[in-house]
């Protein structure tokens, strides 16, 4: 394959399945994850969690604790008064501090915190820490925390309202009065999330000489939880240094921030004996940084007589939980950026409500947002389909934006750089056998049984902007990403970045970059990580933007050390440097047969023999760049901006079957297409397809965190809380459309968050299709035996 | 708590000792007292498989199982899989080949359980397998390169016997 920005003849790796460089230290047990570090000296913390929704602490007594052996030291929210700031948080200033100060508002909030010389000590002395609670009212509804006179979740605020706005995008009410057709429907998205594998961890170490802090962690984003703990633990962010180990998945539910501070403040207690905290698979599902997307929707969409769609609004109430502090307002406003998904849909409307409750503060997770928000779009599309008796597949076909339309700007204000909608749906049809599909499904639904199909479109926004969070606080544009390219006097290639590894492969795919780039072997490069002291700025993983943001930076440092190069080649020569040309990993000079010089050859002649090199060439073989996307925005008053720089897009054609004696959902096949741009690494790519259906497989049919009237969690196991295994996810069909990217160097698109955008929706649309000969429709998932049940109860009295 | 009780066990074919209290897992022997940290503990409450060893020939939940219980047992975990020189194990090549992991947290978890079972039953098909998949959680592959690797690990093990055998 080539590509017009590497200078070869064919890429060995770019393009190609590539086996990860990551995989032989993984499967052997070796790869270091956060709970194997053992440091000198080091204590291990237990935190002691509320036991109420919301209470008044009337009186901590920690005195027989502190006198067990083997502990070291206690923290209370009177060090977190004494020592910290409140967590930062979206919308601003809903945070509060890590240990609560004098209210508990949710259960699992910690209290307290241990630090002894074993877990087991720290656990032991947790039960003799005396708490006397005052309880106070909780409210867990965010309809009823809206009506006046509800208990207040944080007091001073005076309102549980942390945000309520509404953005008007195009001639929408113009849209509403002329249309043929209106349809209106709610839908309820209830409460999930990240759940990786491997919980969260982290060690923090307090120097009490230079007052300087050392943190190692499950870390997704090492730059801002460095930035975060430089802020809440009042430390210049000079003086924080942050290390993230391989993780055991994050899928941004790495939330932890709590658990950073408390091991920090137990460190300065503790003389600056290193602290270790492994948060505990109870404590994540009660507490952690696991859940997500607590929302109530109406929805409606205009259309006209011809079934296309002229507008669309969506009013969203979304419950966050007791604070902001996990960011989780983020996932209200990503869906701006792709509002109206695959359509040309000319006018919308969003109106949303941000609303604090006793329940646990909701965080990241894949997609942040988008995926309930297209699994409300697509339902309306099949709404007005059934009603309009238009196939569904038709119906977003007539409504899919134009392949020769793009660039194109959607309502709302982000560009989507290209697409090919019509031939990914073809491309999907075809691969389900959709006529036959239809006709085996008119063959059951003649026996009785309830047999759907379901056909969705959605977008995958991706490479991340700050700027599409305007509108619930976040004030930056640019998600800068570096990389430095050094070769060694051997001609060995190093490459540092400032993020770890998580899973999905970018270490190979920055070896791929930088190994076609200079023509060598996979091998010859290594990539190791940096910690934020010396790290270029990095965001590392998030957001569908790393593959895109990664490659960008390196291949900018590749080709700033590649002129380097070229200077020292000419200056060798005594050439103009235009005359030097790096082709297939050999610099030439133009219209001299037979000058030539390997890369390893100009790099060890640049650090061992300086009496050669050209004046004003220091002898370093090494370039740093640093990538931001390109043509980004400021976002308006309607929080429009160009903000992800990419739109992948997918269609999905799924067949379920429903039990209707027990409400199960059966998905009897799974097909379906995305275009994501260039594949880098398609191997790698069809993994991030494959893990992202899973989670979405479990979103619309298993997945809920489940909480009473009282506030109090009713998950607490992975019993309880329905991670999906291998007998529930189906083996799919899959093929692949390529629309280059003309933004990206590459070509390539973000699809790292990939088909947990979609899945929810397919699926669905495959639940109610098969519900529809029943007269029943449900607008609320996950689609659980329990729901469907009922549902067809309902129908027969 | 007072009152350690001596454990001594053959682990990956080296007789180890420990002192422990009543109360400490196999997973928690095997991790902080022998430094086989390898094996990863991803729930504590038996669900998810990521702690998963082999022990006496069965394929065992060492967050479930108390270090005590262990006393005499033979066990093997994730770093007796490959050869003394680091060559891979037919299992964890076929995974590497099949992309058959993303964050590699359970996937130690994964391979002993599949281990135990091909050696158990070295015929075992897709039924077998994901009968015993099914006690092994994974958050990101989402299944498919795991069976996709597990099938061709079964069939590289069967290949590996018969040219041992043959």
């Amino acid at each position: 394959m080539t590509y017009g920005c590497l200078p070869v003849s064919a890429t060995r790796w770019i393009g190609h399945d590539v086996a990860r460089k990551e995989d032989r230290s993984l499967l052997s047990g070796r790869t270091r994850f956060i709970d194997d570090v053992v440091l000198p000296q080091m204590l291990h913390c237990a935190i002691l969690r509320s036991p109420l929704p919301h209470a008044h602490i009337s009186s901590i007594d920690t005195s027989e604790a502190e006198t067990l052996p083997g502990v070291i030291a206690v923290v209370t929210g009177a060090d977190a008064l004494a020592w910290c700031k409140p967590a930062g948080s979206a919308p601003k200033r809903w945070g509060v501090h890590s240990i609560a100060t004098d209210t508990v508002r949710f259960v699992g909030e910690p209290v307290a915190a241990v630090a002894a010389v074993s877990r087991a000590a720290a656990e032991d002395a947790l039960e003799r820490i005396t708490v006397d609670y005052e309880p106070l009212e909780p409210v867990t509804d965010p309809f009823a925390a809206m009506e006046a006179g509800s208990p207040l979740v944080i007091e001073d605020k005076g309102t549980n309202v942390m945000l309520q706005c509404e953005l008007t995008w195009g001639e929408v009410d113009a849209a509403f009065a002329g249309a043929a057709h209106v349809f209106t429907e709610r839908f309820r998205w209830n409460r999930l999330g990240a759940n990786p594998m491997e919980t969260f961890g982290v060690i923090s170490e307090w120097d009490p000489g230079t007052l300087e802090l050392t943190v190692h962690g499950s870390i997704q984003s090492p730059s801002l939880s460095a930035l975060g703990m430089a802020s809440t633990l009042r430390i210049p962010s000079n003086k924080v240094n942050v290390k993230s180990m391989a993780h055991g998945g994050s899928f941004g539910g790495k939330g932890g921030g709590r658990g950073m501070d408390i091991t920090a403040m137990l460190s300065r207690k503790a003389g600056g004996r290193p602290v270790k905290w492994i948060e505990d698979r109870m404590e994540y599902l009660v507490a952690g940084g696991g859940q997500a997307w607590d929302r109530h929707y109406e929805a409606s969409i205009a259309v006209d007589a011809g079934g296309r769609v002229t507008a669309l609004t969506v009013t969203l109430v979304d419950d966050i939980g007791a604070t902001g502090e996990g960011f989780g307002a983020i996932g209200a406003a990503k869906p701006i950026a792709a509002f109206t998904g695959p359509y040309a849909i000319g006018a919308a409307r969003y109106n949303l409500t941000l609303v604090a409750t006793n329940k646990t503060p909701v965080s990241a997770y894949r997609g942040m947002g988008p995926p309930p928000h297209f699994l409300v779009l697509e339902q309306m599309m099949d709404v007005a389909a059934r009603a309009l008796e238009i196939d569904p597949a038709e119906l977003r076909r007539i409504n899919f934006i134009p392949s020769d339309q793009f660039p194109y700007t959607i309502p709302s204000g982000n560009e989507y750089d290209s697409g090919s909608y019509a031939e990914v749906l073809d491309a999907a049809l075809d691969l389900a056998g959709y006529k036959e599909m239809r006709d085996t499904q008119a063959d059951a639904r003649a026996q009785g049984r309830l047999v759907g199909i379901g056909v969705a479109s959605t977008i995958e926004p991706g490479v991340f902007d700050w700027n599409a969070y305007s509108i619930v606080g976040m004030s930056q544009t640019g998600v800068p990403e570096g990389a430095t390219v050094s070769i060694d006097m051997l001609g060995a290639i190093t490459v540092r970045v400032g993020f770890s590894l998580e899973g999905q492969g970018q270490y190979t795919l920055v070896s791929q970059l930088v190994a076609d780039f200079f023509a060598v072997d996979l091998d010859d490069v290594r990539v190791v990580q940096l910690d934020t002291q010396s790290a270029p700025p990095s965001f590392g993983p998030g957001g569908s933007r790393l593959g895109v943001a990664i490659t960008a930076a390196a291949l900018g440092a590749c080709r700033r050390l590649a002129a380097k190069m070229c200077s020292v080649v000419a200056g060798l020569f005594g050439v103009p440097v235009d005359d030097v040309v790096l082709w297939d990993g050999v610099f030439t000079v133009k219209e001299r047969e037979g000058v030539e010089m390997s890369v390893a050859q100009v790099a060890g002649l640049m650090l061992a023999r300086c009496d050669l090199l050209p004046d004003g060439i220091d002898p370093l073989p090494e370039a740093t760049y640093v990538w931001t996307a390109p043509g980004r925005t400021k976002a308006d008053d309607q929080g429009r901006a160009k903000s992800y720089l990419t739109a992948a897009q997918s269609v999905h054609v799924v067949m379920v079957e429903i039990d209707p004696e027990t409400g199960v959902v059966e998905i009897l096949e799974y097909c379906l297409a995305d275009d994501c741009g260039t594949r880098l690494n398609p191997a790698t790519v069809e993994g991030q397809t494959e893990g992202s259906l899973a989670q979405g497989v479990g979103a619309a049919l298993y997945e809920e965190y489940v909480y009473d009237d009282e506030g109090q969690p009713l998950v607490g196991t992975l019993a309880d809380y329905l991670i999906p295994t291998i007998n529930e996810i189906p083996t799919t069909k899959k093929t692949a459309v390529v629309t280059p990217s003309p933004f990206t160097p590459l070509g390539a698109k973000g699809c790292g968050e990939g088909a947990i955008h979609i899945t929810p929706a397919a699926v669905m649309c495959a639940v109610n299709d098969a519900l529809a000969p029943e007269g029943v429709m449900l607008r609320e998932v996950p689609a659980s035996p329990r729901r469907v049940w009922n549902l067809i109860q309902e129908r027969k009295a | 708590m007072s009152g350690e009780l001596r454990v001594r066990l053959r682990v990956n074919g080296t007789t180890r000792e420990a002192l422990v209290e009543p109360r400490t897992t196999l997973a928690d022997l095997l991790r902080n007292e022998l430094g086989l940290t390898g094996t990863h503990v991803g729930c504590e409450h038996g669900v998810c498989g990521a702690c998963t060893v082999v022990v006496d020939g069965r394929a065992a939940r060492s967050c479930l199982m108390l270090a005590v219980q262990a006393d005499g047992a033979e066990v093997t975990t994730i770093e007796g899989l490959a050869g003394a020189d680091g060559s891979l194990h037919p299992i964890q090549e076929a995974f590497a080949q099949e992309h058959g992991l993303q964050c590699g947290f359970c996937t130690p978890g994964i391979l002993m359980a599949l281990h135990a079972l091909l050696v158990e039953n070295p015929e075992a098909g897709e039924d077998e397998i994901r009968d015993v998949l099914g006690g092994q959680l994974c958050r990101c592959t989402g299944y498919q390169s795991i069976m996709r690797s597990a099938l061709r690990a079964a069939a590289d093990v069967r290949a590996a016997a018969l040219e041992v055998a043959g």
